[in-house]
């Protein structure tokens, strides 16, 4: 078997670029305002989605599956209109629609070539579960149950479940877990099966919420009611509409799944809290089939946190009361450069403890590279500009209002506000080639990144940088150019409070390879955290694995942070799965005796299952 | 070539600009060098004098160069006692070159730990291998920032423009006082500000004065590119243009403190005027190698527009830029130029007695428009020392 991660895009055929789908569900969220593939709204199983046409081209490429009456359905149900290359490209450089026309042509082949085929099994179990769901909402066609077969987790076995059944209410997978217990049959909840820890592949049957997307807006009380099926970005973008603002994790995450897995956090948590600070209440099924709520006091009591790994889902989240937060019109973002990870944790430390800001995150050239790229080979050039021409191996990116923004500036940081940071993004090809930036270096020798307080700065990056939608997307492949001139002429694709509000800075952080983040809470120590970035690269080193600084975010008043560590791997290399299966399980040992040597850090393992914990009992206990 | 009856002397600062200058002449004149020096991001001592001396088109050197890799910082330089003893039996005198050249306040620890702290262990150096002299590299700018004649002896000064000045005051004092105490000769050379090569315009550093040229340049670059992909859109808001005769008009205010000039000596200038001193120097010997024809910004300006097609640059004496409004190039130039504003337009004079009698009264060249093309060609050929080796 090839690795294919590294190869150009370009010159990945179908097989290819399928192999390498990141299973980020964002096919399934219409993140660029370019539309969604309609076969996936109306179908609703992945398997209708580009996402699940890429895992069964694969499959049927790897001979795995025969060609059955759905995946005919699912062939024909795709209009190839492209809207997937433009999602696709934004976030991996990837374009799946040869991947689709490749799946269109083989079952056209195969049936015009006389092939016979594969008809559903009958199935007495498929048929009582179809009398609840209904028959267009159950199944154990292969050709779905192929889709929900795995993930790009480094540490997991496929799967393959013998049903995939998507109910509509609650009732309706309270019916669901009663026949499954009465006939023994395993049933796993999958939201968008983003996680990267095998948490919604089994066997026996799958239970996709994505039919269930209610949202109820209580907004006298700054409320918002959602269905298990409501991703973190449809309810942001109702939120927004409505003058509020969610935390929301991953964009495509869907809420409920987020707050079962491992609770809502992102740089927004710095105000808003994660965990239980996200919701005031939800309503769950237990193991047997009957509902309760979480504020019931006859409830299990799922606000405490018990220190172990390995927990089971305490039951299946079927809906929860998400807090809305308000949102003032005076927001804005701004980058704050620092040369060392101390001063950068400082100063997150610092704001935090004073409440400047509503979210604050270190980030390291990676992160922002790779985000303000087109291309992969661009990222890697970008980087080297910011390491090495800017001098800025961090920055903490911090949203506030006004007041915040301006205290900042009285504290004496310089910082690249959202005029800069726009000449900067939309500049970027005209920043690779210019040469001035060799004497930004000198400058900032006697003051770090005084240029930036140059009072004209801006309309010097702006001239030198000349930028614009139509010089960003020069380095786009030249088809989908238009369209992505049109995007980037859109405000909100380089606000950085859209952009991290809805987490869309992050979710390229996967293109030149999958991740597996390490994620712990930790006092922001710089010696602890130091000691543990310099440990987590030692060990991704040893194992020759692609690392880098995630992010930092600070929460709870600045007690504690959120530390991620991102180590980077070709999921289509056993050799490396099997390298950064080893290095996984020695970041887990370091974390264990950091957890008993401080009494301070702990683990995400220990938080799975437990998000709706208070962060109270999590972090302090 | 005979080399047996020039002294062995060790060098320290051989990769530096001026330090791998006087490496390449002395081994031209048939010294024998040890080189003192350390390895710098993956490359070893000897990579980097390699790639030197292959930049001088310097190839034979049997049995005429030894590189050392060492510590100043540590006992017995670092390096083992036997080869340590066996250094200190070879060689007869020491030229202290090594130097962070930095004018940054922020990086004081590290000017003075490379300036002033590991000079015990050369010094030390010195005192056991019982040197016949030691000749430090300095500054002609350890006099001071309020003194208007610079004399050939030590400085008292406690007011300096940067740490640099204050340093290298400190060292010379330093140097001076171990080896009057240890009956060691030596002497302290002391140049201006150094540019490149007065016949090649050749360099290996192109700091100093190329500084505000580049920085000119660059900005020139930002705003012509405006006027080519932009209409000039942004250009036009500040008076920027390109005339009929293809000059780029750039209405650029320099404002510097005072009256005065550049004293800048060619790298050339520095070596000849160092080999002499070193061939015949006095005991004590303080010697000013500097440039009694000064250099008015206003010529370098006039060289600027004749040889990079930009008009409209003015230096304007005596007034602070303060309360003027000032347009984004000035504003970006005025960044650039901070650490040297002062020594483009100094009026110190410095006094030459030593120097003009151990070297025959060699002069440095007048900063000629012809010297500047060369200089300025060599610089934008070697893309600012970004493409050199």
């Amino acid at each position: 078997m090839k690795n294919t991660a590294n190869k150009p895009e370009n010159e990945k055929g179908p097989y290819e670029t399928a192999r390498n789908c990141r299973h980020y569900a964002m096919c399934k969220i219409d993140f660029l305002g370019s539309g969604v593939c309609e076969s996936g709204l109306e179908k609703h199983f992945v398997s209708y989605y580009p996402q699940g046409r890429m895992i069964l081209y694969e499959a049927l490429a790897e001979k795995k599956i025969s060609i059955t009456e759905k995946c005919v359905e699912i062939a024909d149900s795709c209009n190839l209109c492209g809207k997937c290359d433009y999602q696709c490209y934004f976030l991996n450089e990837m374009r799946p629609t040869k991947v689709m026309e490749a799946l269109k042509k083989h079952v056209g082949t195969f049936i015009a070539n006389g092939g016979k085929v594969k008809p559903a099994k009958d199935d007495k179990i498929l048929s009582e579960i179809k009398k609840i769901v209904g028959d267009n909402w159950a199944t154990n066609d292969e050709a779905i149950l192929i889709t929900y077969s795995h993930d790009l987790s480094p540490i997991s076995e496929p799967k393959t479940p013998d049903y995939v059944v998507m109910p509509y209410t609650k009732e309706e997978i309270a019916s669901l877990v009663k026949l499954f217990n009465k006939n023994k049959i395993p049933y796993t909840l999958r939201g968008n099966g983003q996680n990267l820890l095998g948490f919604a592949i089994n066997e026996g049957a799958i239970i996709d919420v994505n039919r269930m997307k209610t949202i109820e807006f209580d907004e006298k009380n700054w409320l918002a009611k959602v269905g298990p099926g409501v991703a973190a970005f449809d309810l942001q973008k109702q939120a927004r509409e409505r003058g509020f603002r969610i935390n929301a994790s991953e964009p495509a995450a869907l809420l409920c799944a987020n707050i079962m897995c491992s609770g809502i956090m992102s740089t927004f948590s710095t105000t808003y809290g994660i965990n239980a600070d996200n919701f005031i209440d939800a309503e769950f099924i237990d193991k047997e089939g009957s509902f309760f709520s979480l504020n019931d006091t006859s409830s299990p009591n799922l606000y405490s946190y018990k220190n172990l790994q390995h927990k089971s889902s305490p039951g299946i989240c079927v809906s929860a009361s998400i807090k809305l937060h308000p949102v003032t019109n005076d927001e804005s973002g701004i980058l704050v450069p620092f040369q060392t990870l101390d001063s950068a944790l400082d100063f997150i430390k610092d704001c935090s403890v004073r409440h400047i800001g509503l979210a604050l995150g270190i980030v390291g050239t990676e992160y922002i590279s790779v985000f303000l790229s087109p291309t992969k080979k661009s990222a890697a050039e970008v980087k080297d500009i910011f390491l090495n021409k800017l001098g800025i191996p961090y920055l903490v990116v911090v949203i506030g209002d006004k007041f915040a923004i301006r205290t900042i500036s009285e504290m004496g940081f310089p910082f690249f506000d959202q005029r800069l940071f726009n000449a900067l993004y939309l500049g970027l090809p005209s920043l690779k080639s210019a040469e001035w930036l060799n004497l930004i270096k000198e400058l900032s020798d006697d003051e770090p990144y005084s240029y930036l307080r140059i009072k004209s700065f801006a309309d010097l990056l702006e001239t030198a940088l000349a930028p614009s939608p139509a010089l960003y997307s020069q380095e786009i492949d030249p088809e989908l150019r238009p369209f992505f001139e049109k995007l980037f002429s859109r405000e909100e694709m380089t606000n950085l409070v859209w952009l991290n509000m809805n987490r869309i800075m992050s979710t390229k952080l996967g293109r030149r390879k999958p991740f597996l983040p390490v994620l712990i809470y930790l006092p922001i120590d710089n010696v602890l955290v130091n000691e543990l970035n310099d440990k987590f690269r030692l060990i991704a080193d040893k194992y020759q694995i692609d690392n880098d600084f995630g992010f930092i975010t600070p929460i709870d008043n600045g007690k504690r942070c959120i530390f991620e560590y991102d180590y980077f791997f070709d999921h289509t290399n056993p050799e490396e799965i099997n390298r950064i299966r080893q290095a996984a399980t020695e970041v887990n040992i370091l974390v264990d005796e950091y957890s008993k040597k401080t009494g301070t850090v702990k683990g995400h393992p220990y938080v799975l299952y437990q998000g709706f914990s208070r962060k109270e009992n999590l972090l302090y206990s | 070539m005979i080399f047996e009856k020039k002294p062995t002397i060790a060098l320290s600062g051989a990769t530096g600009f001026l330090g791998s200058h006087l490496m390449a002449s002395m081994l031209s004149e048939g010294y024998r060098l040890v080189v003192l020096g350390r390895s710098y991001k993956e490359e070893t001592l000897k990579q980097r004098i390699s790639k030197l001396l292959q930049w001088f088109g310097i190839e034979e050197l049997v049995g005429q160069l030894e590189l050392v890799e060492i510590d100043f910082l540590k006992p017995m330089l670092g390096i083992p006692e036997e080869e340590y003893k066996n250094l200190c039996t070879n060689t007869e005198q020491i030229i202290h070159c090594a130097s962070d050249t930095s004018f940054s306040e922020r990086k004081r620890d590290l000017v003075f730990k490379s300036n002033v702290n590991s000079l015990e262990g050369i010094l030390e150096f010195a005192a056991n291998a019982g040197v016949t002299f030691f000749h430090y590299i300095s500054t002609a700018y350890v006099a001071g920032a309020n003194v208007t004649v610079c004399k050939e002896c030590l400085s008292s000064s406690a007011d300096f423009l940067n740490v640099y000045e204050e340093s290298k005051a400190m060292a010379e004092n330093i140097i001076a006082a171990f080896c009057k105490k240890n009956f060691i000769p030596f002497t302290v050379i002391r140049p201006s500000v150094v540019y490149g090569d007065s016949h090649t315009g050749r360099s290996l550093r192109f700091n100093a004065l190329y500084f505000p040229i580049q920085s000119v340049k660059y900005i020139s670059e930002i705003y012509l590119n405006d006027i080519k992909n932009n209409a000039g859109k942004k250009s036009k808001q500040y008076g920027i243009f390109l005339d009929e005769e293809g000059f780029l008009f750039l209405p650029l205010r320099i404002f510097l403190p005072k009256e005065g000039a550049l004293n800048i000596i060619p790298v050339d200038y520095f070596v000849n005027a160092t080999m002499k001193i070193i061939a015949n120097p006095s005991p004590g010997g303080i010697y000013h190698l500097t440039n009694n024809s000064l250099t008015k910004l206003e010529m370098v300006s006039v060289y600027n527009e004749q040889f990079m097609k930009i008009k409209g640059v003015e230096i304007i004496y005596g007034r602070s830029a303060d309360n003027v409004l000032r347009n984004p190039a000035e504003e970006l130039f005025d960044r650039f130029i901070e650490p040297y504003r002062s020594y483009l337009s100094d009026n110190r004079v410095f006094e030459r007695t030593n120097t003009d009698l151990v070297t025959d009264n060699l002069q440095p060249p007048e900063f000629t428009y012809e010297i500047y093309k060369n200089c300025m060609k060599y610089a934008i050929s070697v893309n600012w020392g970004q493409s050199i080796f």
